[in-house]
């Protein structure tokens, strides 16, 4: 399962495995964001290298425009494979609580 | 626990099915999930992408290991790709020279406890094993 929906005003929603299976679908949705936004990744289960090179790609994209990807309610999980990924360094992240 | 699995994307849902099982059925630890299926993933991901003049299918087998889980993926009539070998990314580089190539397989070799490699008869097989945290 794999879902990526508008909640309210920049933010954005990303629930479920961000896979290769799911990174089309990912990276169609966020073609269509333009300027800064903000990726709640509370119900995002796992991500593999092809949903990080969705949200690589996405966020150069928009930096280019002065504008960006926030990251925000990222599990520990998720957060060690930003981590490993040097993600950290590139996006703003804000980890979940409790 | 083994499984073959077509060459296709599509079937990752299935691993992860096979992977949810075995999980289950050895009583290992959730916490172990992230980086088996990741390493999965990636290395199928790999033969699927780049073993094209292939159309067998994957073989991938889970065993318990001592201290956690072992995984291989075999991959049949392929020329040797030893994913080991794989260019290092630079991690550190700023955003406008990050590409997101090559971030796979530099993610299997920062996360598993132990990986390796053999290529016999055209048959490529890769071997990890993730340790109990």
């Amino acid at each position: 399962m794999f879902e990526i929906e508008f909640t309210a005003g920049d933010h954005i929603a990303v629930a479920g495995r961000l896979d290769a299976a799911q990174a089309v679908k990912a990276q169609e949705f966020l073609d269509r964001v333009d300027g800064q936004c903000v990726l709640d990744l509370a119900e995002l289960e796992y991500i593999s290298s092809a949903g990080l090179g969705v949200l690589l790609k996405t966020h150069k994209r928009l930096m280019g425009s002065g504008s960006g990807i926030k990251l925000v309610n990222v599990n520990h999980h998720i957060h060690d494979i930003f981590r490993y990924s040097g993600f950290d360094k590139l996006f703003e992240i804000v980890p979940a609580t409790g | 626990m083994e499984q073959k699995f077509k060459r296709n994307f599509d079937e990752i849902k299935n691993i992860v099915a096979m992977t949810e099982a075995f999980f289950r059925q050895e009583g290992l630890p959730a916490g172990l999930r992230t980086v088996v299926d990741l390493a999965t993933e990636e290395l199928f991901v790999n033969m699927v992408t780049y073993n094209t003049e292939s159309n067998e299918d994957i073989l991938i087998r889970m065993m318990p290991h001592e201290h956690g889980i072992e995984v291989s993926l075999t991959d049949y009539n392929v020329d040797r790709f030893d994913p080991t070998n794989a260019a290092a990314v630079d991690v550190d580089a700023p955003l406008e020279e990050r590409t997101p190539g090559g971030l796979g397989l530099y993610l299997v070799m920062k996360m598993v406890d132990s990986i390796h490699y053999e290529y016999r008869n055209r048959k490529s097989k890769i071997t990890f094993i993730v340790d109990r945290e």
